[in-house]
């Protein structure tokens, strides 16, 4: 995992973003919201932000055992799929 | 009955010499993977071993295994950068750290194995006067506490760290420093090697290429572990196994207040003697920590990669920046060559403090939260959760270390950073 796609900027090398934090279950309390994680090797979602880029936050599911990002959407109207179309790319 | 490595000794040597090959044994393989045992430690890294040495030491626990899944010392006991030291600013860690400091100085005799312990100093750089405050308040506390701790102005640490030149022009200026003279490195394989060693010696079972996948549960508590060799009955379970721990709550079905960060080390080739203690320079843009080996490599790790990871391989960005950080603080490294880059899984908690609690069942212990710190911790983890799991009261030094700081508020926030693994 070298790159992570941007919807708005393309694929854009790994240390222009920052990794905010892993994100809590549909449902979580606020102690869980805050400290509790689910540490699952194989499947993880994410919030990350653009900060040396378009500084859009992007909600990002991926792979933390082998790096393979799945998809990358804008938290803003995450349900909307138009820009994540072109999300999936190489691992490289 | 398993043939020993004799005790180590000059007269060992002597006889060794006379008696040829074959005088000198394995250090802990031959042990056979029993139907059950009164503890099952999971891991066999620093925590594990120690854990398990000390239940048999201290406590007399006779049926003790450490299962491993890959080989012993596979993990981040053998991916550090062998610093020890207890500079903490709060008092729930910097007494636990000391307790370690002092075991760290007494632990090749306690193993009768050389782990090569050198106090050769840790020097906390400041480019700041509020960096200075901050480093004095440290200091301060340290020394409240009985701990050694030093604050250098400029001269006196010329004089300690001649190669540092603090009076060379730098964008972020060495304007003094914290010293802790009792600091310094210990040979990190060893400490794996020695534990094994005197573990196996007590009677303790390690067995390696054995996976725990699972823990099975009668009536609230646990009866024992699924593994890769099948099912072994433990009255008591202990998790020691630092970089997977969040995993591990996944398992038992606790959310953990952790996340999985990878921290990069590397080593230049071998130079003659240039760095003669730990140098660690925090500063605006990057952090650098270096020693130099017995070897002559100069060891250097920096900030985590950032983001949550399993797979040890560490990202380019992070090594340029422990690269010039390393350059900016000491220009005469420029001219090395990196000779190996590695990575390691580490448990990153919410406050930057470690765990050892009770997890999920009364007689299941999680020992983790390390961050980037566990190696120094070793002996005084292990020491105090052999007592815990023995006596089902945790010392003192590890009260507060609890699964249940979080919801109660009793954060351990070291660095004051926020829950924010990444940050700590």
């Amino acid at each position: 995992m070298n790159r992570l796609y941007c919807p708005f900027c393309g694929p854009r090398e790994l240390e222009e973003f920052r990794f905010h934090k892993t994100l809590a279950e549909p449902g979580a309390d606020a102690y869980e919201e805050v400290y509790a994680r689910i540490n699952r090797p194989t499947m993880s979602l994410e919030h990350w932000q653009h900060v040396h880029g378009c500084r859009a936050w992007l909600r990002v599911h991926r792979n933390p055992s082998d790096g393979t990002v799945r998809e990358v959407r804008l938290v803003a109207g995450s349900d909307e799929a138009s820009l994540s179309k072109d999300s999936t790319h190489d691992p490289a | 009955m398993r043939q020993l490595a004799p005790k180590y000794s000059a007269w060992s040597l002597l006889r060794a010499r006379v008696a040829g090959d074959g005088y000198w044994r394995p250090l802990w393989t031959g042990a056979q993977l029993r139907d059950a045992y009164d503890v099952v430690v999971v891991g066999a890294g620093g925590h594990g071993l120690a854990t398990a040495y000390h239940l048999a030491r201290d406590h007399g626990v006779k049926r003790v295994a450490v299962l491993e899944k890959r080989l012993l010392g596979y993990g981040n006991v053998g991916r550090n950068t062998t610093i020890v030291r207890s500079n903490y600013l709060l008092p729930q860690n910097h007494y636990f750290y000391e307790d370690s400091l002092r075991r760290w100085e007494t632990l090749s005799r306690d193993l009768n194995y050389n782990v090569m312990y050198s106090p050769r100093g840790v020097i906390d750089l400041a480019h700041s006067d509020g960096d200075m405050v901050a480093l004095a308040r440290r200091g301060n506390a340290m020394r409240v506490a009985g701990i050694d701790a030093e604050l250098l102005d400029p001269r006196r640490l010329a004089r300690f760290a001649p190669e540092l030149d603090p009076y060379r022009a730098r964008r972020f200026p060495v304007v003094g420093a914290l010293l802790q003279r009792r600091g310094g490195t210990v040979r990190h394989d060893a400490v794996a090697w020695g534990y094994a060693r005197a573990a196996t010696a007590l009677g303790v079972d390690i067995i390696e290429d054995c996976e725990v996948i699972g823990v099975r549960t009668a009536a609230g508590f646990a009866t024992g572990v699924e593994t890769s060799r099948g099912y072994v009955q433990a009255e008591q379970i202990v998790f020691a196994v630092a970089g997977h721990s969040g995993a591990i709550g996944t398992l038992l079905g606790v959310q953990m207040p952790i996340e999985t960060h990878l921290l990069q080390a590397m080593v230049t080739e071998p130079v003659k003697p240039l760095i003669g203690s730990v140098l660690i320079y925090v500063y605006p843009h990057g952090e650098v920590y270096l020693t130099q080996s017995d070897r002559g490599g100069v060891v250097m790790g920096g900030y985590l990669d950032g983001f949550p990871s399993y797979t040890r391989e560490g990202q380019w960005f992070r090594l340029q920046d422990v690269v010039q950080s390393a350059v900016a603080l000491l220009p005469q490294l420029a001219s090395l060559r990196i000779l190996r880059q590695w990575a390691g899984t580490n448990d990153m908690s919410m406050d930057g403090s470690f765990i050892i609690d009770r997890i999920r069942y009364d007689n299941v212990f999680i020992n983790g939260g390390w961050c980037y710190g566990g190696f120094k911790a070793i002996p005084a983890s292990g020491a105090a959760c052999a007592t815990f799991v023995a006596t089902g009261t945790a010392p003192d030094l590890i009260r507060q270390h609890t699964l249940a700081r979080f919801r109660s508020g009793h954060l351990l926030d070291e660095r004051g950073a926020g829950p924010f693994p990444a940050r700590q």
